[in-house]
């Protein structure tokens, strides 16, 4: 059954309606579920109309849930210092602990990439300045490197990140205590260049982490990040 | 659409693009925020307080882990949420066998406030849809169609319950079940809240 053939556009979307309404049979569900694995039109009539639902449930009257499933969330998660805490919502997010401890976090993936830098056919001793940028999960999403003296940092995409085609990654320094800065867009696929203003050496000397944003297409119009940050990573140097 | 909603919204969308960088305040901050809209959300599908907690603990692991792939392009925080939710909910619903599914529970389970006292499905519909024109869609909907789409969507009823709580045969629930939804789709896309 290819339901994403144009001619069955109306039965794709009447099953994408009993799906997310919930009135779909059991074999029915698990079907359509596995065919939104592997068609993407089938994964948006369904996404579409989840969200067209969704909506109605806006202004429901909320429950408040026992305090056991916060606990729990948090002891599932390893969570330490989280707790309800609302006195740090004034904090920014570039400032926020949470960031620091999520940099920590992508430790291995700092390992992996001075790995492959080290790997480096050039046997002269190099002095570089190295950034691994993960998501929440840790698992490098992009390698940014810079000899100490160039005017180029080049940012690589470790595989294809699945980037909304109408969105567009962009790059910040998070300088100590201060907002962050643009440094450009980068790609969600490849490799690009991204120039500095000065040698990498200088340009991100008091620069502790670099961090990437979704954006629309050009990139932020406001200076700073707009989306959701995807993905950070701490400023390394060898030397 | 009211100021606070729109700042509620921006809220959210803040708090999620902080939980994509594991920051557990900021995660602390989206649960209490949001955790109870969900939480009515789920139990009001799954009828038993042990299953929803459960299912919101599940959910909020999975928005720590994937906050990141949320588009606010695409959908309000709040409805992604749901959705997230909603969908656990059904998918919990339907690996149960059909036969399974009661509509009755015991008399000393606290879920029953929920019903008799509470306001009905039709009416909670009506009272989650903030916007008018989506409020208007809703009461656009035939009687019986409007009843059945309620009934599951609120509570969760697969045909085959509804056909059983409205007392009508099979085929007219699944008729207007689906011709409800189709009008519902025209008249919100119509209103321009689709997305």
């Amino acid at each position: 059954m290819n339901l994403s053939r144009p001619d069955r556009s109306a039965r794709l979307d009447a099953l994408a309606a009993a799906y997310a309404l919930g009135t779909l049979g059991p074999r029915a569900r698990r079907r359509l579920d596995r065919l939104g694995q592997r068609d993407p039109v089938v994964a948006a009539a369904l996404r579409q109309w989840e969200w067209r639902l969704a909506a109605l449930a806006d202004g429901s009257p909320g429950i408040t849930p026992s305090p056991r499933v916060w606990e729990g969330i948090r002891s599932r998660l390893g969570l330490t210092a989280a707790d309800s805490a609302p006195g740090s919502a004034s904090t920014p997010w570039w400032s926020s602990l949470g960031l620091w401890r999520g940099l920590a976090a992508a430790g291995f993936a700092l390992a992996f990439a001075l790995a492959i830098s080290l790997l480096s056919p050039r046997e002269r001793p190099f002095e570089s300045v190295v950034v691994v940028l993960a998501g929440p999960d840790a698992k490098p999403a992009l390698i940014a490197t810079a000899e100490r003296g160039s005017r180029f940092l080049t940012v690589k995409a470790v595989g294809d990140l699945a980037i909304p085609r109408d969105r567009a990654l962009e790059l910040w320094m998070l300088p100590d205590g201060r907002p962050p800065q643009s440094m450009g867009l980068v790609p969600a696929t490849g490799i690009d260049r991204v120039a500095l203003r000065a040698p990498a050496g200088v340009a991100l000397q008091n620069i502790p982490a670099l961090a990437i944003s979704l954006e629309p297409p050009g990139g932020s119009t406001t200076g700073a990040p707009t989306g959701p940050v995807l993905y950070t990573g701490r400023v390394e140097r060898t030397y | 659409m009211p100021t606070s909603e729109t700042d509620r919204s921006a809220r959210l969308a803040d708090l999620l693009a902080r939980t994509a960088l594991s920051d557990q305040a900021a995660f602390a901050e989206l649960y209490r925020l949001a955790a109870p809209h969900l939480y009515g959300v789920a139990l009001r599908i799954l009828r038993e307080p042990a299953l929803a907690e459960d299912l919101l603990q599940e959910a909020f692991v999975n928005v720590w882990h994937h906050a990141g792939s949320y588009n606010s392009a695409k959908a309000k925080p709040q409805t992604w949420l749901t959705s997230i939710v909603r969908n656990r909910c059904l998918d919990q619903l339907r690996r149960r066998e059909p036969d399974t599914v009661t509509l009755t529970r015991d008399d000393d389970e606290p879920e029953m406030e929920l019903e008799g006292m509470g306001p009905t499905p039709e009416e909670l519909l009506l009272s989650g849809a903030d916007a008018n024109s989506v409020r208007s869609c809703i009461e656009g909907l035939e009687g019986g169609q409007r009843q059945a789409i309620a009934l599951a969507f609120v509570q969760g009823l697969s045909h085959a319950e509804l056909a059983e709580h409205l007392r009508q045969p099979l085929g007219t629930v699944k008729s207007w079940v689906r011709r409800g939804l189709e009008r519902l789709k025209k008249c919100l896309d119509a209103a321009g809240f689709a997305i």
